[in-house]
């Protein structure tokens, strides 16, 4: 039960930070982004780049990952995003989709499906329920509880985050107001995409290594987790993350024998669609058992 | 009958037998022919029967994306499903039934996944069904299609190629052929859904929930209808592309070739067939054709090349490559001379029976009213929109509806209509209490309405959108639509016949063809209110008509109202701020403010009431002997 939890709140950090990112994005400009997990593997890449190849220190590639995160964030902001404004925001999530496929094919064409490693910043790390946990993982977890609640009250209690809030209810009125609504969201996809980085480099070390569409696949559980959480509430994208990672741990030690394959998959899958299926039935039900019957044939 | 030979050229007319047959016979001969032939070797064969499976499966997404409006980024994982229950039902260790029965097996197994993950997804508004489908194409991927008694392990699932007695399929030339005749058929099948009440009421879904739910179109249903059509093709995708592999594994079913999918679809552009299917050939011949111009060191780029296209066509031209050529070809119809038409003189309202595909409407007890409405309360978070509306409209009359900016009259009209619930309050509409039916159920007893912006399809023509607003009067089933079989070629027939009525009445038959957006206002405003009478409904609720109108055609206006209820009977509600149009046509009058009926009675008493007059000005300017 112990090692079920821990198991669970490691990968749920790591959700949890890449669901902070889909919904930063989401509740900013209104666009649900699908690029930002390659977008982290492509960070990945180049701290491999700079670690393995240039043999530079792990510090050195964590910070130009994340660099050229926010950098790639901030290209589609510059390049795409803002050339788009009269599109509605489901074109925007397409772009984004396009963006996924190009950087997943940059992976495949210049480093190829081989794995790459990159060894993981200390050999630390405590025994927990017979778990072994590093540094990189209690990191996440807290980073990503951290970022919940900062994002929130940066949203919430600055100027900025208010003009954030308002720019992605209604843009041409905050324009009119002068906030400089282009610096806005060029911040906001730069940070969301900086997230990712963030989550791809502290999910690494668990895994070892690195091959195209790796961050991808964690990266669409963060995205389910944000839906579980409501896709506008930052809080929630934490829980979201740590509910699916509790989940994907539980599946894992009570049906794991059973050798399905991906399990991770099936259990986010159906998790996502129980809450789903809740939320759509969920006012008609209220309103079924708030009204009382109406005595049948009885005509206004 | 002059409007009718217009519309003779329309494409939706007649079954286009000819154009199928010489297609079939092309796809069935020409493959065999060539491949003994130097022109087309046997791995370019291979080749255009993977191809093959791709257009079906682009055509399988642009029925949900381009069609429905909805998002799937998981399509692929249905392809595989339709792959996988192939080889199992085909397959020598497994059912070793006929292929016709697998790719049926296919069809069958992708609209039931559909049905499965999209009755959660597709109740909510959003992108859910996006978000959905990623994870159904990593457990299509990851999980399902690795699980030994579906994929056939490492090894990957057969499936054998179809064989008639002991003519087999086997050489991939003739594969071909049946290849391409499947996707021949499903073409066929597109273009009939897109002509039947399915293919318009997707199209309406796609402009705007609010107005198709206006027609009768249940928004919900027919979302989760256009995702089990798209999961079905998709399946039939899967068995041809399956079939042409031989041997399938997880892998080649991978998310990122559902994302290709996508790419392929909006490049293609969303909504046309022709150019999704050749945007599917395109994407799987260019890696051949860039290794055979710059080598083998080449492989991947084709991806890098489709999705920066992508994303180009998105930023720049968001209609794709369909798109790029009709803006080609109108422009140069403009070049030869074509003039904006004229805009109509007065519309004349055809007087149209009732359509014989909808029932009778209510029987009405004298003295009863058409719409009573009793103590609706509608609360936006803090703010009481609607407080204790009630109002009743009786048979054959106009009645008003006046209040400042704000006062609750559209919040009112969508609680009548069914577009939004109230917090408390009831409807009676025809006698019957509909208080618990959703819109698309209102719209079926009798009422329609008209938008303040303009309740149209506006991407579609004036036509068109005649015959999306007879959604209900053509109730057909889907097997009928999408064969164009027994019932929906009758329905079709009237309903085309009652539109074309119509367009003769308003005067808008030079207009049949153009899409209602290039129109102007007053002119939309027309044609909408043609829609919204066109299947003869008991009771009209108009928002704002004059809006936007000229005083000249504001007067015209009058005379059309009048002629709705005079000449077609019907009954009309209405919502207006121009008040001499008020004065004119209305015989009672309501005037909310702040959410309050305020006043009603007779329309001149009415408006120099000084509660009246104080919630237009601001002020209680009371004066003596206030006269109108």
């Amino acid at each position: 039960m112990g090692q079920v939890l821990v198991l669970g709140l490691i990968s749920g950090g790591i959700y949890a930070i890449f669901a902070l990112g889909v919904v930063l994005v989401f509740r900013g400009t209104g666009v649900l982004s699908f690029a930002q997990g390659e977008i982290g593997t492509v960070a990945l890449y180049f701290a491999y780049f700079l670690v393995t190849k240039q043999h530079l220190p792990w510090a050195v590639g964590a910070i130009g990952a994340i660099a050229l995160a926010t950098l790639i964030g901030a290209a589609f902001e510059y390049g795409v995003v803002r050339r788009m404004v009269q599109a509605d925001p489901v074109s925007t999530a397409v772009a984004t989709v396009g963006v996924t496929l190009f950087l997943l094919a940059g992976e495949f064409f210049v480093f190829g499906a081989s794995p790459r490693d990159l060894p993981a910043p200390t050999r630390a790390g405590v025994e927990l329920f017979g778990v072994r946990v590093t540094p990189a993982q209690i990191a996440a977890l807290l980073l990503a509880l951290a970022l919940g609640l900062g994002l929130q009250s940066v949203l919430r209690r600055t100027d900025f985050g208010l003009g954030i809030l308002a720019a992605a209810q209604d843009p041409t009125a905050v324009r009119l107001v002068g906030v400089p609504l282009s610096r806005l969201t060029l911040t906001i996809w730069s940070a969301g995409a900086a997230l990712s980085g963030l989550a791809a480099l502290l999910v690494e070390p668990t895994v070892g290594f690195i091959t195209p569409g790796y961050a991808s696949e964690l990266f669409i559980v963060g995205l389910a987790a944000a839906v579980i959480g409501g896709l506008t509430s930052l809080p929630g994208a934490f829980v979201g993350g740590v509910v699916l990672g509790i989940a994907e741990a539980a599946a894992n030690h009570w049906f794991g024998q059973y050798g399905l394959p991906g399990l991770r998959y099936v259990v986010v899958l159906v998790v996502m669609l129980v809450v789903l299926l809740g939320r759509s039935f969920a006012p008609d039900l209220r309103r079924r058992l708030e009204q009382p019957p109406r005595p049948a044939g009885v005509t206004a | 009958m002059t409007a009718v030979s217009v519309h003779r050229r329309l494409p939706a007319r007649g079954l286009p037998v000819p154009g199928i047959v010489v297609a079939l016979v092309l796809a069935a001969l020409l493959p065999p022919l060539l491949g003994s032939t130097p022109l087309l070797s046997d791995p370019h064969a291979l080749l255009l029967c993977r191809a093959s499976g791709i257009a079906i499966a682009a055509i399988s997404l642009n029925i949900l994306m381009g069609y429905a409006g909805q998002i799937s980024l998981g399509q692929f994982a249905f392809v595989g499903v339709g792959a996988f229950t192939t080889g199992i039902v085909t397959g020598t260790h497994d059912l070793r039934l006929p292929w016709l029965a697998g790719v049926v097996a296919a069809a069958a197994a992708g609209a039931l996944l559909a049905l499965l993950v999209g009755l959660p997804a597709l109740r909510l508004r959003g992108l859910y069904l996006a978000v959905v489908t990623i994870s159904v194409a990593y457990v299509g991927w990851q999980s399902l299609f690795r699980v030994e008694r579906i994929g056939g392990g490492s090894a990957g699932k057969v499936i054998p190629r179809p064989y008639v007695g002991g003519w087999s399929f086997s050489d991939n030339a003739t594969y071909l052929s049946l290849a391409l005749i499947a996707l021949v058929v499903v073409w066929q099948v597109d273009v009939n859904l897109v002509r039947s009440r399915f293919g318009r009421a997707f199209q309406a879904v796609k402009a705007d929930e609010k107005v198709a739910a206006s027609f009768g179109v249940d928004v919900a249903r027919y979302k989760l209808l256009a995702f089990a059509l798209s999961g079905a093709v998709a399946g039939v995708g899967g068995a041809v592309f399956g079939t042409a592999f031989g041997t399938v594994t997880g892998d080649d079913f991978q998310y990122s070739t559902s994302l290709l999918l996508v790419v392929i679809v909006v490049i293609g552009g969303l909504g046309s067939r022709a150019g999704v299917v050749a945007a599917a050939f395109f994407a799987v011949l260019l890696p051949d054709v860039l290794i055979g111009i710059f080598g083998s060191g080449i492989r991947g780029l084709d991806l890098v090349i489709n999705a920066a296209l992508l994303v180009f066509t998105i930023a720049r031209h968001p209609d794709g490559m369909a798109g790029a050529v009709a803006e080609a070809r109108e422009k140069r119809a403009r070049r030869r001379g074509g003039e904006p038409p004229l805009p109509p003189t007065r519309p004349n309202l055809p007087s149209l029976g009732r359509p014989s595909g909808m029932p009778e409407p209510r029987r009405l007890r004298a003295g009863r009213p058409v719409l009573d409405v009793a103590g609706i309360n509608v609360r936006f978070g803090g703010l009481q929109a609607v407080d204790n509306a009630s109002l009743r409209v009786d048979r054959g009359t106009i009645v008003g509806l006046m209040g400042p900016n704000g006062a609750g009259k559209t919040t009112l009209f969508n609680a009548i209509t069914g577009a939004l619930r109230p917090d408390s309050g009831r409807v009676a509409l025809l006698g019957q209490d509909v208080s618990d039916l959703p819109a698309h159920a209102r719209a079926a007893l009798g009422v329609g309405r008209t938008f303040q912006l303009i309740g149209l399809v506006k991407g579609q023509s004036v036509y068109e959108n005649l015959l999306i607003a007879q959604h209900l009067a053509a109730p057909y089933g889907l097997g009928s639509g999408l064969t164009r079989v027994g019932a929906s070629r009758w329905y079709e027939r009237e309903i085309r016949e009652r539109a074309d009525k119509t367009l003769e009445g308003l005067g808008f038959q030079r207009f049949a063809q153009t899409p209602v957006g290039r129109l102007s206002h007053g002119q939309q405003r027309i044609v909408e209110i043609g829609c919204a009478l066109v299947t003869s409904p008991e009771l009209v609720l108009l928002d704002e008509p004059s809006a936007g109108m000229s005083p000249a055609a504001a007067e015209d206006l009058a005379a059309t109202l009048r002629d709705i209820r005079d000449v077609l009977g019907r009954t009309v509600l209405l919502i207006e701020h121009n008040v001499p149009l008020v004065l004119d046509v209305t015989d009672e009058l309501y005037v909310m403010d702040a959410g309050r009926v305020i006043a009603n009675g007779e329309p001149v008493e009415v408006v120099q009431r000084p509660e009246v007059v104080t919630a237009y000005l601001g002020t209680a300017p009371v004066r003596e002997g206030v006269s109108a």
